[in-house]
């Protein structure tokens, strides 16, 4: 966490911070869906709370903490409890793991008297080596929230809610493991911050032998995948229960499954989760596929360095790292625009339609996808003489 | 006094932690009657196999107990998938998972 | 004295916190208890494997173990809706009796093994600087990796197509004649 006190209280500050961050973009997110919706659907959304609707959310906020709170009789009032805090929590831990910015570099300075040493801090709440390995164990355990919010509730189609919404779940979890396995094969490493340095370069790579380089477009990963990039992001709808995989939380068909016995803050909880791991779907997409906070010609960390030489290196490196965390924003942002539109659009799966789409479709067009990435970076990157 | 920092935690340790869970483990699939907590024990067994190689591994600076950890832990998943599939056929045939009933071969 | 706990007071935490999970996985009345517990025991070992330098391994045991083996017997109990079982352990005390004191043979046996077993090994001298550095945990992966695909390739094969077999075998043996889309 850092060597003496002052990296200690900004490293503790950071992490509460970027916490915060997933949860105040909820507000934001659901102020976003409903009158994004109401105009897909040709009619006013919420608009007379405060300006343009914006403070509805507050209201709602403070409906959601002076309701009863109640516990259905006969639950079982642990399980109960507990299901919306491991709703959240996975979704924080992932979002931890991902860098948002480039590292603030601070210069030696002196205050109170006492030498403070240069430091770098990381714009992420803690940083791994491995960090999609990381990513992907977080994003697993969510499972664990529906489960227990199902068993909990004591009614039957909570249950089966429950274990349909699971079943989706794990069964996605596999086709966007094998798309992450293209990305892997990819950039060679494990490590987020690694990936975007790659990815701040020209559009660059070796051809049976000649090196290509288009220096007009940026090195995203989206050229190198756009298969995979599709199957990712279709699987992450799943993994969210986001429509048009939804039906565990289907209104018309199961009652509003595993989270209908939860009303107040609690089913609130369960929402900020499931905008939280919307929240890392978009980053993880930005980060694999669309250059996460570079862009390359105008927006590199090296662009952006030489551009603010004339100022102290402290305050040259905390300007390039909140310019380059407005790009990667701007990007999360675009991400979430499309979930959000995508939910309005299409209509929901059956769900004996969801697991043929997941196991039948999508399972063998990850493994076709990892195979031919394989074979192609054999070919790319061998040595022709 | 000697210098008591360097006493730190040693395989020993590691090896009489995975050798209790194992023991736990022992305990729970000769004790318990319910087919599925059976296979539950013998996962704890597994884990506690795991951790024994993997501090091999780490104290005798080799990669090879990671490796073997790779391929205790595929063999679990897919004997898990299949006990899993034959408790639900046996719940399914004769709404009984208590192997009491199940212990005389008969008809 | 105080040194030498302070500094691994992380391992005897861990240590003893994984005890009392794995001892109530195994005297759990509800089985659904004992799942969970069991889920946070394998979060626990898979913390030790962090401090072990198995970083990687410590991912996998938790995408794999923790989160797909296990939600799967979450899914399995949660279907069989068993009552809380009030007797649920054997019945008998000499048998009872008898087991417990093989339990303990066992670990006497087991303990005694490593204690007597020539000299103990100590901290590593590389503790410090192994593990907790980013480089280093993609360095433990890519030697990983390449002792994998290397020396035991045949091994790893021979995994697959036991997987294979393994999902043909659990769709076969549960199957509902005529698919789930069949008239009964």
């Amino acid at each position: 966490m850092g060597s003496d006190i002052f990296e200690f209280s900004i490293n503790g500050l950071k992490i509460i911070i970027i916490f915060m961050m997933m949860v105040q973009i909820v507000p934001l997110l659901v102020w976003v869906e409903r009158r994004g919706s109401a105009y897909i659907q040709n009619r006013f959304g919420p608009n007379r709370v405060g300006p343009l609707g914006l403070t509805q959310l507050l209201a709602d906020a403070v409906k959601f903490l002076t309701k009863e709170e109640f516990v259905p009789q006969g639950s079982y009032k642990f399980f109960f409890y507990l299901a919306p805090v491991v709703a959240l929590i996975p979704a924080a831990l992932a979002f931890g793991a991902i860098p948002l910015s480039i590292p603030i570099q601070v210069e030696a300075f002196t205050m109170m008297g006492r030498n403070w040493g240069p430091y770098t801090f990381p714009f992420q709440s803690f940083e791994l080596g491995l960090g999609v390995v990381f990513v992907l164990g977080a994003s697993s355990l969510a499972a664990y929230a529906l489960l227990l919010a199902g068993y909990g509730s004591n009614n039957k189609y909570s249950l089966f809610g429950a274990l349909r919404a699971s079943a989706q779940t794990i069964s996605y979890e596999l086709s966007m493991g094998l798309s992450i396995v293209g990305v892997l094969l990819v950039y060679n490493t494990f490590n987020f911050t690694e990936m975007v340095a790659q990815q701040s370069g020209p559009l660059a790579f070796k051809f049976l032998g000649n090196d290509l380089l288009i220096s007009w477009l940026p090195n995203w990963g989206i050229f190198y995948q756009p298969l995979g990039a599709i199957l990712l992001f279709a699987a992450f709808f799943a993994e969210t229960n986001r429509l048009p995989f939804d039906l565990p939380e289907a209104e018309g068909e199961l009652v509003a499954g595993y989270h209908t016995e939860y009303g107040g803050f609690k089913m609130n909880m369960f929402y900020i989760g499931e905008y939280g791991h919307m929240l890392v779907a978009s980053a993880l997409m930005t980060t694999f596929f669309f250059g996460g906070y570079t862009l390359y010609p105008w927006l590199t960390p090296e662009s952006l360095n030489q551009a603010l030489s004339s100022f102290s290196p402290t305050q040259a490196s905390l300007i390039t790292a909140f310019s380059l965390h407005l790009v990667f924003l701007v990007k999360v942002l675009f991400f979430l625009w499309i979930f959000i539109h995508v939910r309005w659009t299409l209509p929901r799966f059956r769900y004996d339609q969801l697991m043929d789409l997941g196991w039948k479709t999508m399972l063998p067009w990850s493994l076709v996808n990892a195979i031919v990435t394989a074979v192609i970076i054999v070919l790319m990157r061998s040595h022709w003489s | 006094m000697q210098n008591i920092e360097a006493i730190g935690i040693g395989q020993n340790h590691y090896l009489i932690l995975s050798a209790i869970i194992f023991s736990i483990g022992i305990m729970g699939v000769l004790f318990r009657k319910n087919i599925i907590m059976m296979l539950m024990s013998l996962e704890l067994m597994l884990n506690a196999i795991n951790l024994t190689f993997i501090a091999f591994g780490y104290f005798n600076g080799n990669l090879n107990g990671q490796i073997m950890v790779f391929f205790v832990m595929t063999l679990a998943a897919a004997e898990a998938a299949i006990g899993l599939a034959i408790a639900v056929m046996i719940y399914r045939k004769f709404n009984e998972v208590n192997i009491r009933y199940f212990e005389q071969m008969k008809g | 004295m105080s040194t030498f706990i302070i500094s691994n007071l992380w391992f005897y935490v861990l240590a003893l916190s994984l005890i009392f999970f794995a001892f109530k996985v195994v005297t759990s009345a509800n089985p659904i208890h004992s799942a969970l517990h069991l889920v946070l025991t394998m979060m626990g070992v898979a913390g030790l494997f962090f401090h072990l330098n198995a970083q990687f391994i410590a991912g996998v045991q938790v995408i794999v173990y923790a989160g797909a083996v296990m939600v799967l017997f979450v899914m399995v109990l949660m279907l069989f809706d068993l009552k809380h079982e009030f007797n649920a352990f054997a019945k008998g005390l000499v048998s009872g009796f008898l087991k417990l004191m093989s339990v303990a043979l066992v670990v006497g046996y087991l303990v005694g093994v490593f204690l007597e077993s020539g000299e103990s090994k100590g901290v590593k001298a590389s503790l410090t600087t192994s593990g907790d550095q980013t480089s280093t945990q993609l360095q433990v992966t890519r030697d990983l990796a390449q002792l994998l695909y290397t020396k035991y390739v045949l091994v790893f094969e021979v995994l697959g197509v036991l997987l294979l077999v393994v999902a043909i075998g659990a769709v076969a043996i549960s199957r509902i004649q005529g698919g789930t889309h069949a008239k009964h």
